[in-house]
């Protein structure tokens, strides 16, 4: 359970979030949506403290999140996939994996292979020569051998061509029904990501404004006055 | 023959410093151009403990190199602040701060140098015996930097220099990294210093500015950041060029800036032509390429 409490996160004089309250469960599929600047990403930093100037508080099942301490708080179960630099170009595919599982379980490494086939045909390719989306699938991989019960995605899909946006969403997808993982996306391609979440989020100006069903908003004929 | 091997004895020591700066700027991407100050520290610590405490001279070698390797803290801890460009800047002034206390201290011989300090060897053959020594402690210092950079430490360290945020993100510590690669080279380069004390019996604050960060810095781009025998190649080409144009039988007002001159263009010249270095592979094998893939990296996902 993720409970965040009067959350405010500054960068200097700007207020980037802006008392936030939230609660959901581990297992909940949520997209963070919002115009530039509305302050998702650095939310989704705030949940595994990678924002050093916070006020309010944030728990995840119980434990503080204690802010610019990433490597501990990932520890605790969350998976943190940043929006662009997620995996390490020098090392192969397979490097790449046992730097994730060196700090958690390395047996999971099979199962990322399952999960993601095309990462065991290229695991002796290095990480910087692979395309957009199979990068992607990497970062997706290397948060998952963590073994996280909740994955935190910052735009998985930014970039990327339309139908590899559909093999990645897929992809998230299969993780949350196969393994129970939750997914918290932030993202801009607000459509295709309303299709595999459950609950929405809206930020404007740092402030929720919007907090109900992925249909509820889907719904809304002015939704893209929200953004 | 005492010239030649007095040359050998700077080869061994720049080979050590050069090793070890490599260890911190080419595979941790640590950009910190202080490591001469700790060649200061070891130097200026094993002397004057010899000198004022009568310590055995191989003890207060060791103790000199342990006394760099804790005050590497001095740049380690800005380094868990900032980085690049901004780490750049923290340790010139970490480095000319230090400076300038010696060259202001009576006690450390200030601006004029310290004097007078006991030689580690003594004898006929005192400078044979003590190439043989460098040599012995350069091979140690390759190898021990070689084995640090292999196997899982070795591809955390390369996981780190690539990107922090990600590293951090699979719930890996970068600061223990950074903590320990500073320590053991600013470690290895207080041996540097405290073994050049014990050899020329003599140091000036001089020697450990902003020119020699810029000569140690040469010595790695040319021979190969990010590689085991680059900084090795790098030391021997850079320490023996100098030494080969003291030959032409040029007028000092020409000699003296003409090494300034020559590490510049080289720095450039490899920069540009050749940027892995003289012993760096052509893909993912080390060099500046090494150093800059992350964020040529970065720059092209952000293009597409």
């Amino acid at each position: 359970m993720f409970e965040v409490q009067n959350l405010t996160a500054r960068y200097g004089p700007l207020v980037a979030v802006n008392d936030v309250s939230l609660s959901f469960d581990t297992g909940i599929r949520m997209g963070i949506f919002g115009h530039n600047g509305s302050g998702k990403s650095t939310f989704l930093k705030c949940l595994v403290g990678g924002v050093r100037d916070v006020s309010g508080a944030v728990d995840f099942g119980g434990s503080p999140i204690v802010p610019d301490q990433v490597h501990r708080n990932v520890m605790l179960g969350i998976g943190f996939v940043p929006q662009v630099q997620n995996v390490f170009p020098n090392l192969t595919v397979e490097q790449n994996l046992h730097i994730a599982g060196s700090k958690s379980d390395s047996s999971f490494l099979k199962e990322a292979y399952a999960l993601f086939p095309l990462l065991r045909e290229r695991q002796d390719q290095l990480a910087g020569d692979m395309s957009g989306g199979e990068q992607q699938m990497l970062a997706v991989a290397l948060a998952l051998m963590t073994r996280p019960q909740i994955l935190l995605l910052d735009e998985p899909t930014a970039g990327l061509a339309p139908a590899i946006v559909k093999n990645v969403l897929g992809s998230l997808l299969r993780i949350n029904s196969e393994l129970g993982t939750g997914l918290i996306l932030v993202e801009q391609n607000v459509l295709a990501a309303l299709d595999i979440v459950e609950r929405a989020i809206v930020l404007k100006g740092g402030r929720v404004v919007f907090d109900g069903a992925s249909e509820e908003l889907r719904a809304k004929e002015d939704l893209w006055a929200w953004f | 023959m005492e010239y030649i091997l007095t040359v050998m004895v700077l080869i061994g020591i720049n080979v050590i410093l050069a090793t070890s700066f490599n260890l911190i700027l080419g595979y941790g991407g640590l950009m910190s151009v202080a490591h001469p100050i700790f060649y200061a520290i070891g130097a200026y610590c094993s002397g004057l403990l010899a000198i004022h405490l009568q310590i055995p001279v191989p003890l207060s070698i060791l103790i000199g190199a342990a006394i760099a390797m804790v005050l590497s803290f001095g740049v380690s801890l800005p380094s868990l602040r900032v980085s690049g460009d901004y780490l750049v800047i923290a340790s010139i002034g970490f480095q000319l701060g230090i400076l300038h206390v010696i060259n202001n201290l009576e006690f450390t011989g200030a601006a004029g140098g310290l004097t007078n300090i006991p030689v580690l060897n003594e004898g006929p053959s005192r400078s044979l015996v003590f190439v043989l020594l460098i040599a012995v402690v350069a091979a140690c210092a390759v190898l021990l930097v070689g084995w640090i950079v292999e196997g899982d430490y070795g591809r955390a360290i390369t996981a780190m220099r690539n990107d922090e945020e990600a590293f951090s993100a699979l719930g890996r510590n970068a600061m223990n990294i950074k903590i320990v690669l500073f320590a053991i080279g600013s470690g290895m380069a207080g041996l540097a210093g405290a073994l050049y004390a014990h050899y020329f019996a003599y140091v000036t604050p001089e020697q450990f500015g902003i020119f020699t960060s810029a000569a140690l810095l040469t010595m790695v781009v040319v021979g190969g950041a990010a590689t085991t025998w680059g900084p090795l190649v790098g030391a021997v080409l850079l320490t023996t060029l100098p030494q080969a144009i003291t030959f032409l039988g040029l007028p000092v007002s020409i000699m003296a800036p003409l090494q300034g001159v020559i590490y510049t263009t080289l720095v450039i010249f490899f920069l540009f032509a050749r940027p892995q270095g003289l012993t760096g592979g052509s893909r993912g094998g080390g060099g500046l390429e090494a150093w800059s893939a992350s964020a040529a990296f970065r720059a092209r996902r952000r293009a597409e």
